[in-house]
C-alpha cells in the first residue's frame, strides 16, 4: 500500500525514542505493531505560556488508555491537537500511523472525539443531532438511524431523543455526545474528561460501552484527573504535568511500588500530600 | 431562605452577627466592586462605559434641563407626569431585557446565605439605588418636580415626591427582576431575551409614531388630556402631588402623596414576597421542560419528515436541514433572520408610503445576504462538529453550498415576492424586471462575499449577552466583516449595475428586461463560484476557525 511506504519513510524522518524519562521504555518500538497514537515534539504556545511543552507519546492500539494530569497540565491542549481541532505550533501527530495534518481524511474517519468545553449543535434533539452528524460523515442514512437508535438505547436515551440537547444534563450530554463520537466505528476514540460531572449511573453506562469498545479492538484515550477511575478503568497510562509527559506505560508500571495510583501520581508531579496544617481551627470548637 | 436559614442561625450564630458589619454596608459595597470589577475587565469596556455614562447624564441633563424650561408653560403638568409614568414603566421593563447584565438582579445567588428577608430587602433597596440608573433617573424627577414646583411649601413637598417617584422606580424594577427570576434564568427566558431585540425594535417604531403624532398642532392637547388620567397612576401621583400643593389643593396633595407612598409599599410586598418564594423553593425549571418535551418531539418529527422530502442528498441537505432547524429554534438566528426580514419589509413599506423609488427592495436582498456573512461564529463551538468531519476540499464545498442555498432559498422568494409587490403598489411595474435583476445579482454578490467572510473573517458571536454582537476584543474582525464585505458585495454588482445605468443614460428602455436574466445568473454564477474556491480555505483554517468562534463559550 502506498500507505505503508510513506508510513516508513516517516518513521525513519522521526527523533529516536531514547527520550524515556522515568515511565520506562514500554510502548510500539518502530519495528513492532504501528501505535495507535503517534505524537512527537508537540508543541503549543499561549502567550508566554507553553500549555504543551514538547510531548512525545506511542500509545498502543487496542488498550484502555489513560491520560492523567492536574488541572493546566496540558491535557485538553494535547487532546485537541491530536484530534487536529487546535493547531500545533510545533510537532507530529499519526493516528494508525496517518499523519493528522497531512493526511485529514484518513485520520478524521478514524478517529472519534468528544471534546471537553466544546458544545454540540444544542438546539437539536439527541436524535437529530445523531443523524445529523452521521450524515455529515458521510454515512448512508438508513445506517446512521439504525446505529442512532441502538446507540440511544444502549446510552438509555430513548426516553429523551426527542428532547432538545440544551435541555439535557451534564450525564445526558456526555452520553450523547459518546453516541455521536461512535456513531461512524472510529478505531481510536478520544474523550477529554468524560465522566466529569457525569452521575454514577451514567458513568456506569458509558463505562460499559468503552469496554466493549476496546474488546472489539478500538483503542480509548481518555483524560481524567481522578485516579481512582483511571485506575479502576486503564490498562495504560501516560502521566502529564507542566505540558509534559513525566511517565507512561502499562498501569503496574507506573504505579510501582506505591500502593495507588494517586501516591505513583503524587510523588511524580511533587505534590506534597499532606496539608491543612495551618488550618488547626477548622472543625475545633472555636467558632 | 427564611425558613431553612433559621435553625443554622439559631445555634451560635446570634452572637457573631451582632458584631458583623450591617448587610446593607455590605451589599452596597458588593455593588460597587461589581461596577469596579466590570470595568476592569478591558480598557475598550471601561472607554465605552464611560462614553455611555457620559451620553446618559448628559441625556439625563438635558431632559431635567428640558422639564424645568417648561416651567410656567401650560404643558408642564402634563409633561411632568408622563415623563414619570414613563419612567416608572421603563424600569419595570428594564429588568426582562438586561437581566444577564447585573448579576445583583438575581436573588438566587444569595440562598446560600444566612439572611432574613427583611434586612435582605433593605439591602437589596439601598444597593440598587446605587448607580448610573438611579443617578439618570433622579436627575430627569428633580426636573420634573421643579417644573411644576411653585410657592415654598410645594417646593418642599417636591423633595420627599422625588424620592418616592426614584424608590418606586427602583423597587418595581426589582419586584419584576424577583418575581420573573425562574422565568429569566431557565433556557427559555434567556431565549425570550435573545428575542427581546425584535421588541426593542418595533417599540421604537411606535414610539416615533407616538412623537410624530404629537408634534401636530393638536398633539399637545391630546397629550394634556391624557395628562389628566396619568397624573393618577404612581409614581406620576407623586409629582401632581406637588403641583397640587402649589395650587393650594393641600388634601390632594397629601392623598397623592399617600398614594405614592402605598403604591411603593404594595411593590415593596411583592417583592418582598417574592424573594421568600424563591429562597425557599427550588428551582423547577427544567421539570416543565421535561414534561412538554414528549409534545413537542411528536410535533417535531413531523416536521422532519416534511422537511427531509424536499431537501436534497447528502451532506448539502444535511447542513441545509440544521441551518433551517437554528433559524427556528436558536433564539439568535431567529432574531437575526425576523430582523432581516422585517426590515426588508419595512424599507421598501416606506418607499410606498413615501411614493420613493422601487430601487429601495434592494434593501430586502442585502439585508438577507448579510445574513451568509459569519456562518461559522454562529455555530460558536459546536463548530468543532463541523471541522471533525470536514476532511477533504469537496467536504468542506458542500458544507458551504449547504449554508448558502439555506439562505438562499429564504431570500430568493422573498426578494422576488418584495420587488414585485412594491413595484405593483409604487405603479412602476416597468422598472421590475431591471430591478429584479438588481436584486438577484446584489443577492448573489453578498452570498459569495459572506462565504469569503464567514471563513476568513470570522468572529465569535457571545452567548451570554444578547445585545453585543461580537466577543471582546474581536469587534475589529466585525468591521472586516460587515463593512469590507458589503462593500465588496456592492462592488461585485458593479458588472450588472454598469450596463443598468448606461441603458437608462443611452435612453435604451427597451432593453432593460435584460437585466433581470444577467443579474440571475451573474449572482448565481457568483455564488457557485465563491463557494468553489473558497472551500479549499476552509478546509485550510479549520482549526483558525475553530479558535476564534469558540472564543465566547
Amino acid at each position: 500500500m502506498a500507505e505503508e511506504s510513506q508510513e516508513t519513510g516517516r518513521r525513519d524522518a522521526l527523533p529516536s525514542y531514547g527520550d524515556f524519562r522515568d515511565g520506562g521504555a514500554i510502548g510500539a518500538r518502530p519495528e513492532g505493531p504501528v501505535p495507535a497514537v503517534r505524537v512527537r515534539g508537540l508543541w503549543k504556545q499561549f502567550g508566554e505560556q507553553a500549555a504543551v511543552a514538547g510531548v512525545d507519546l506511542d500509545l498502543p492500539a487496542g488498550r484502555f488508555i489513560g491520560l492523567v494530569g492536574p488541572n493546566g497540565a496540558g491535557k485538553t491542549t494535547t487532546l485537541s491537537m491530536v484530534t487536529g481541532l487546535l493547531r500545533p505550533d510545533d510537532g507530529q501527530v499519526q493516528i494508525n500511523g496517518h499523519d493528522v495534518w497531512a493526511d485529514p481524511v484518513a485520520v478524521k474517519s478514524r478517529i472519534g472525539v468528544l471534546p471537553e468545553g466544546l458544545r454540540l449543535f444544542e438546539r437539536l434533539s439527541g436524535r437529530e443531532l445523531l443523524a445529523y452528524t452521521g450524515r455529515l460523515r458521510g454515512l448512508p442514512g438508513a445506517e446512521v438511524d439504525k446505529r442512532a437508535a441502538q446507540l440511544l438505547d444502549v446510552l438509555d436515551l430513548t426516553g429523551s431523543q426527542h428532547k432538545l440537547v440544551v435541555d439535557y444534563s451534564t450525564g445526558m450530554r456526555k452520553k450523547i455526545g459518546l453516541a455521536a463520537a461512535l456513531l461512524h466505528n472510529p478505531e481510536v476514540l478520544f474523550l477529554d474528561e468524560p465522566f466529569e460531572g457525569v452521575d454514577p449511573v451514567s458513568a456506569q453506562v458509558i463505562r460499559g460501552v468503552l469496554e466493549r469498545f476496546t474488546a472489539g479492538g478500538g483503542t480509548v484515550v481518555f483524560s481524567s484527573h481522578v485516579m481512582e477511575l483511571v485506575e479502576s478503568l486503564c490498562d495504560w497510562v501516560a502521566v502529564m504535568a507542566a505540558g509534559r509527559i513525566v511517565a507512561r506505560g502499562p498501569l503496574a508500571e507506573v504505579r510501582g511500588d506505591a500502593s495507588t495510583l494517586q501516591d505513583a501520581f503524587l510523588s511524580l508531579v511533587g505534590a506534597d500530600r499532606v496539608g491543612g496544617q495551618d488550618l488547626d481551627w477548622l472543625g475545633g470548637d472555636s467558632r | 431562605m427564611s425558613a431553612p436559614a433559621a435553625p443554622a442561625a439559631a445555634g451560635p450564630a446570634p452572637a457573631r452577627m451582632a458584631a458583623a458589619p450591617s448587610v446593607t454596608g455590605v451589599f452596597v459595597r458588593l455593588k460597587l466592586s461589581l461596577l469596579r470589577n466590570g470595568l476592569r475587565v478591558s480598557r475598550g469596556r471601561t472607554v465605552g462605559w464611560c462614553i455611555g455614562v457620559t451620553f446618559a447624564l448628559l441625556y439625563a441633563l438635558a431632559n431635567g434641563a428640558g422639564l424645568i424650561a417648561l416651567r410656567h408653560n401650560e404643558h408642564a403638568p402634563a409633561a411632568s407626569v408622563t415623563v414619570a409614568v414613563v419612567l416608572g414603566v421603563g424600569w419595570a421593563v428594564v429588568p426582562l431585557f438586561f437581566f444577564g447584565g447585573d448579576d445583583t438582579l438575581d436573588p438566587t445567588r444569595l440562598t446560600m446565605l444566612p439572611l432574613r428577608p427583611r434586612p435582605l430587602l433593605t439591602a437589596l433597596m439601598v444597593s440598587s439605588l446605587v448607580g448610573v440608573g438611579p443617578l439618570v433617573t433622579s436627575l430627569i424627577v428633580a426636573g420634573a418636580v421643579t417644573s411644576v414646583a411653585y410657592g415654598a411649601a410645594a417646593a418642599v413637598v417636591a423633595v420627599p415626591a422625588g424620592v418616592l417617584v426614584v424608590a418606586f422606580c427602583v423597587a418595581l424594577s426589582r419586584a419584576v427582576a424577583a418575581a420573573n427570576t425562574r422565568l429569566l434564568t431557565s433556557r427559555k427566558g434567556r431565549d425570550l431575551a435573545l428575542l427581546s431585540g425584535l421588541f426593542v425594535a418595533v417599540g421604537a417604531q411606535l414610539a416615533n409614531l407616538g412623537a410624530q403624532s404629537l408634534s401636530d398642532s393638536d398633539g399637545l392637547d391630546r397629550a394634556d388630556s391624557a395628562g389628566h388620567v396619568l397624573r393618577w397612576i404612581p409614581p406620576a401621583t407623586a409629582v401632581d402631588a406637588v403641583r397640587s400643593t402649589g395650587r393650594g389643593a393641600y388634601g390632594l396633595a397629601v392623598l397623592q402623596l399617600a398614594m405614592t407612598a402605598a403604591a411603593v409599599a404594595l411593590v415593596l410586598w411583592w417583592w418582598h414576597r417574592s424573594l421568600v418564594r424563591l429562597m425557599v423553593s427550588p428551582d423547577a425549571s427544567t421539570i416543565a421542560a421535561a414534561s412538554e418535551s414528549a409534545a413537542g418531539g411528536r410535533a417535531r418529527r413531523g416536521s422532519r419528515l416534511r422537511l427531509r422530502l424536499r431537501l436534497p442528498e447528502g451532506r448539502t441537505g444535511t447542513v441545509m436541514q440544521r441551518q433551517f432547524r437554528y433559524m427556528w429554534r436558536d433564539p439568535r438566528a431567529k432574531a437575526a433572520l425576523a430582523t432581516g426580514l422585517a426590515v426588508g419589509l419595512l424599507l421598501p413599506l416606506i418607499a410606498v408610503v413615501q411614493h420613493g423609488s422601487v430601487y429601495q427592495c434592494l434593501w430586502a436582498a442585502g439585508l438577507l445576504g448579510v445574513q451568509m456573512y459569519n456562518q461559522f461564529g454562529t455555530d460558536g463551538s459546536a463548530f468543532w462538529v463541523v471541522a471533525s468531519a470536514t476532511a477533504d476540499r469537496r467536504d468542506a464545498e458542500l458544507e458551504l453550498r449547504g449554508r448558502a442555498l439555506s439562505v438562499a432559498v429564504v431570500a430568493l422568494p422573498y426578494v422576488t415576492v418584495v420587488t414585485v409587490g412594491a413595484a405593483v403598489l409604487l405603479g412602476q411595474v416597468g422598472s421590475l424586471a431591471e430591478t429584479l435583476g438588481l436584486a438577484y445579482a446584489f443577492l448573489g454578490a453578498l452570498l459569495a462575499v459572506g462565504c469569503l467572510a464567514s471563513v476568513r473573517f470570522p468572529y465569535a458571536v457571545p452567548r451570554d449577552n444578547p445585545f453585543a454582537n461580537a466577543a471582546p476584543g474581536q469587534s475589529g474582525l466585525v468591521v472586516l466583516n460587515v463593512i469590507g464585505g458589503t462593500l465588496t458585495g456592492a462592488a461585485l454588482c458593479l458588472p450588472v449595475l454598469g450596463p443598468v445605468l448606461a441603458l437608462h443614460l443611452t435612453g435604451h428602455h427597451g432593453l432593460l428586461w435584460l437585466a433581470l436574466p444577467a443579474g440571475a445568473i451573474y449572482g448565481a454564477a457568483l455564488a457557485a463560484l465563491a463557494v468553489r474556491f473558497t472551500a479549499p480555505r476552509l478546509l485550510d483554517r479549520l482549526p483558525e476557525i475553530l479558535a476564534t468562534v469558540r472564543a465566547s463559550s
